[in-house]
């Protein structure tokens, strides 16, 4: 069940303070809260959920392998002067931008918004899993959130989501 | 905007998402660097763009115009054409015209140099003993320029505080910001 206790998290506890005019600052810190309330208070105290990073884990590694590139292409070209480093320095940038190609692919398609995603471990080997996402779009106030449980034994979906305005969670 | 708000973020930020952010600007700079190494690679020069550092070749050229240069192989160097050249031991590159050259059978060359608005020829820029230049000292051959942009270059080199100030100010603002 969706917890309703959303609804009702007081910012006021932390005292946080953000510039409401900024977008993606308005965003992460509904996330952060999101999280929060839900993962720390709720779910893992009652329920013993885990908390999983994979998600997050895969976009730091692609983000890594990238860096690593561009800094041998660096290392490379300084112990090599130009004409001798060409080969190496080709396949280096056509690597850098593969990557950058690869980053946007699965930002757009595989995380799509996720920030927090819960293992429920149940005593057999199938897991479920809760996955919450969040979309603001840029001018926009709405701020949509969508709670999927997949049942690890029957590998289904289920989703519930709300969408308010931002200015319900925060005191101006 | 309070300084004490821009470190609120931060703090908010467990290990990952700050790791995140340090890769954040580990990108933005490989993306530069990726982008200079690429245009090395497709020019065949060693220095793809060159600001104009003096008034020698006016009415051309003048101080702090950006040059886009190339160097390919199969395009040999020809008389009246500018070329940019580092003098061996030295690091500033030179825009000037050639004025003579000679070339041998199998493709080595020798030429001369001499600035537009200058009255005498570059021998007396080049290393002591040195009259002639050659290929390797050719860092490109100017293909197209774009006028006043590289000030902003100049003045970077003659005020290095105001370099290290901007640079500090972005890479900071980079950092703390989530994005």
């Amino acid at each position: 069940m969706v917890p309703k206790e959303k609804d009702t998290k007081d910012k006021d506890e932390k005292n946080l303070k953000i510039n409401k005019w900024d977008g993606s600052a308005v965003k992460n810190a509904i996330d952060d809260a999101v999280k929060e309330v839900s993962i720390s208070l709720y779910l893992q105290k009652k329920y013993n959920y885990v908390e999983n990073f994979a998600l997050m884990d895969g976009r730091l590694v692609i983000c890594g392998v990238a860096v690593g590139v561009a800094m041998f292409a660096l290392l490379w070209d300084y112990l090599y002067p130009f004409p001798q480093s060409r080969p190496i320095l080709i396949f280096c940038v056509t690597t850098y931008f593969i990557m950058m190609g690869i980053l946007t692919l699965y930002t757009n398609y595989k995380e799509k918004g996720i920030f927090a995603v819960c293992i429920q471990k149940d005593g057999s080997k199938k897991d479920s899993i809760w996955e919450a996402s969040s979309f603001l779009a840029k001018y926009d106030d709405k701020y949509n959130l969508v709670l999927a449980y997949i049942d690890g034994k029957t590998k289904q979906k289920r989703e519930t989501s709300f969408k308010k305005s931002v200015a319900n969670f925060c005191r101006c | 905007m309070e300084l004490v708000n821009l470190f609120d973020d931060v703090k908010r930020m467990n290990k990952r998402q700050f790791l995140y952010q340090m890769l954040s600007f580990g990108m933005i700079v490989s993306s530069a660097l990726m982008i200079w190494k690429g245009l090395m690679v497709v020019t065949g020069s060693e220095s793809p763009i060159v600001v104009v550092l003096s008034g020698s070749m006016e009415p051309a050229f003048h101080r702090g115009d950006l040059l886009f240069l190339t160097n390919y192989p199969e395009e040999p160097v020809r008389v009246g054409e500018i070329v940019v050249f580092k003098v061996e031991g030295r690091d500033i590159p030179i825009v000037h015209r050639v004025l003579k050259l000679h070339e041998k059978n199998n493709g080595t060359i020798k030429f001369l140099t001499k600035g537009d608005n200058n009255s005498v020829d570059d021998r007396g820029l080049y290393a002591p003993g040195q009259l002639w230049l050659t290929k390797r000292d050719v860092v490109g051959r100017a293909r197209g320029f774009l006028p006043y942009v590289g000030m902003v270059t100049i003045l970077m080199n003659e005020y290095p505080k105001f370099k290290y100030a901007v640079l500090a100010c972005l890479g900071f603002y980079v950092l703390i910001h989530r994005e």
